[in-house]
């Protein structure tokens, strides 16, 4: 069956009780939601958001109380609809009895790879992560960062259609990072879409192309990156403004701060940045710097999760 | 099918790899190979026209004149009894953490990630388990049958049928340490319990003369209940003793009754498995 949809949830619901009292913590809550296929989506929210128990009801290690999940059109509940899929969880637990080669073959046969391929393509893959050298390693010898890297190896084995990733950057270091993103991209550019779980606003906004943020187990903003951090308005820098022009725009500006004989006003459309403009114009004052501002990811996190 | 096929050897291959990993593997294999040094340099048996003429045991030498048939049977019947007990409680010893580690967070949720049944993961476990321990039965079997065979002149095949039962044993306890490992995540307790099982075996086995010494009938019915509801190791082993010494056994209801309990305490095992969340 063929989706436009990588994912799909409907009114996806986890409930957790407590065996002996009668606590109930709604970990999700309702969340309906559309990835859809070849995009790199972010999945954000603050901790115990309900990020970890949605990804696990997608890969059916968690039973969702209501709704339901699918994964390419298929329902999530079936091993067959996990087959494109390849995995990276958070805090993951490799057998430390594995070498790099050993985990991967092992992972590999899983997703159904035969013995044939996985001679191929674990050489490649250990290539690919940079851990062409450790291969024979066992992993209880591999640092927090090659763990990471030979985990990325193994999620990318089967050459599945989309990713989903918890913290892919955990433990990495900055180079280690570059490299994981530079495998990330060319994996967007073949079509594999990408699903992102992580708290590093700053990686998932210059990575993603769509985020959802959760919040108390709900969806509280979701949407295209560009659409939500763009639109914020406009700076205008005024070198050694007057004071009666600085009133005069302070009346029209969001907010000003002045150092250094600058004074940065802050616009919030392009009509007053504009009509700002022609005062400066009129008073003969030298214009520093105009610049269209947007907001960051992390201020709109903020707002999403401070409603 | 070729799916099933490639992820059922996977699925075995690491139970190996870990028991390999945990020593659990060559802890078994050297007590194995220990046994069967000791028939192979210690016992030393000396024939005249079929019967013992000498045993020697340590250097020790006693002159004597038995039937080589009765001995070399009573050789298969303590090995026999060996494996039905303490060999049973050092497999599930030695088995008892290979169920909880894959339950293990951030190991289990990487397995169910794959596109393998719930099912399929806890049986390709079992069955690499039972796998592991029946290498080492009958490399012990096969030896001592070898050793004894080569001393002695007498193949006796009956000794070969320790094979089959101790792994039926074994598979039988395996599915309480499996449930007691999908349920409480504990290497411990699915050992204890798994032994008490077996030290409750030959205690529950004396029914004719316990139905006999209890005094109320509701005692009696839950002597009974408990006789027919948990696993015969007790019994298993007398059916194998008979066996070995070509003697008749009392019937088969001690196999079928094991081996539903084996089934109903695997089941339970794979239906927990299947609702549990991780």
């Amino acid at each position: 069956m063929q989706s436009e949809y990588a994912i799909e949830t409907f009114d996806l619901t986890k409930v957790y009780r407590s065996r002996w009292k009668r606590r109930e913590v709604r970990a999700v809550d309702g969340i309906s939601l559309k990835v859809p296929r070849g995009t790199i989506f972010g999945l954000l929210g603050p901790n115990g958001a309900g990020k970890t128990t949605f990804v696990k009801s997608l890969l059916s290690a968690v039973h969702p109380t209501k709704g339901s999940a699918m994964l390419f059109g298929r329902d999530a509940r079936e091993p067959e609809a996990r087959r494109p899929i390849g995995y990276l969880p958070e805090n993951h637990r490799f057998p430390t009895y594995f070498t790099g080669i050993g985990m991967l073959d092992f992972y590999a046969a899983l997703s159904g790879v035969d013995s044939g391929q996985r001679k191929k393509l674990i050489p490649e893959l250990l290539a690919l992560v940079g851990l062409e050298q450790w291969g024979s390693m066992r992993l209880g010898k591999y640092s927090k960062g090659m763990l990471q890297r030979v985990g990325l190896a193994q999620a990318l084995i089967h050459s599945p259609s989309m990713l989903i990733l918890d913290e892919p950057t955990d433990g990495v270091d900055p180079v280690g990072r570059r490299q994981i993103r530079d495998i990330l991209t060319k994996c967007e550019e073949k079509g594999v879409t990408i699903f992102i779980n992580s708290h590093l606003l700053v990686e998932v906004e210059t990575f993603c192309r769509e985020v959802a943020i959760l919040h108390k187990g709900k969806v509280a903003l979701q949407g295209k990156m560009h659409d939500l951090t763009a639109g914020k308005g406009y700076r205008l820098s005024v070198a050694q403004a007057p004071e009666n022009l600085v009133d005069e725009l302070r009346s029209k500006a969001t907010s000003l701060t002045a150092k250094d004989g600058l004074v940065d006003f802050q616009f919030a459309t392009r009509e007053l940045v504009n009509e700002a403009l022609d005062l400066v114009r009129t008073q003969h004052c030298e214009v520093e710097a105009l610049t269209p501002t947007t907001s960051t990811l992390e201020e709109v996190f903020v707002r999403a999760v401070e409603k | 099918m070729r799916y099933t096929l490639t992820t059922t050897i996977a699925l075995i291959r690491d139970t190996f790899r870990e028991a390999f990993a945990r020593k659990i593997f060559w802890g078994l294999f050297g007590l194995s190979t220990l046994l069967i040094l000791f028939f192979l340099f210690l016992l030393k048996i000396d024939l005249v026209e079929g019967a013992i003429a000498t045993v020697s045991l340590f250097g020790r030498t006693a002159n004597r004149t038995t039937d080589v048939d009765r001995l070399v049977r009573g050789i298969y019947g303590g090995i026999a009894t060996f494996l039905c007990y303490w060999g049973m409680i050092l497999a599930v010893f030695a088995s008892g953490g290979l169920i909880p580690s894959i339950l293990e967070p951030g190991r289990i949720e990487l397995l169910l990630s794959k596109p393998v049944s719930r099912t399929h993961i806890l049986l390709g476990r079992y069955v690499g388990n039972i796998l592991v321990v029946s290498c080492n039965i009958s490399f012990l079997v096969l030896g001592v049958w070898t050793i004894l065979g080569a001393k002695t002149g007498i193949w006796s095949k009956t000794f070969l049928i320790s094979i089959p039962v101790t792994i039926f044993i074994f598979a039988v306890l395996l599915a309480v340490v499996v449930l007691i490992g999908v349920l409480f995540e504990s290497a411990a307790l699915s050992t204890m319990v798994t032994i008490v099982l077996l030290i409750m075996s030959p205690i529950l086995a004396q029914t004719s003369m316990m139905l006999r010494l209890l005094s109320s009938e509701w005692s009696r019915q839950i002597w009974r209940t408990l006789y027919y509801a948990l696993p015969k190791v007790y019994d298993l082993g007398k059916i194998m003793l008979d066996a070995i010494q070509d003697e008749t056994f009392a019937g088969y209801m001690p196999i079928w009754t094991s081996a539903l309990f084996g089934v109903v305490m695997l089941s339970t095992a794979l239906a927990v498995f299947a609702r549990r969340d991780f």
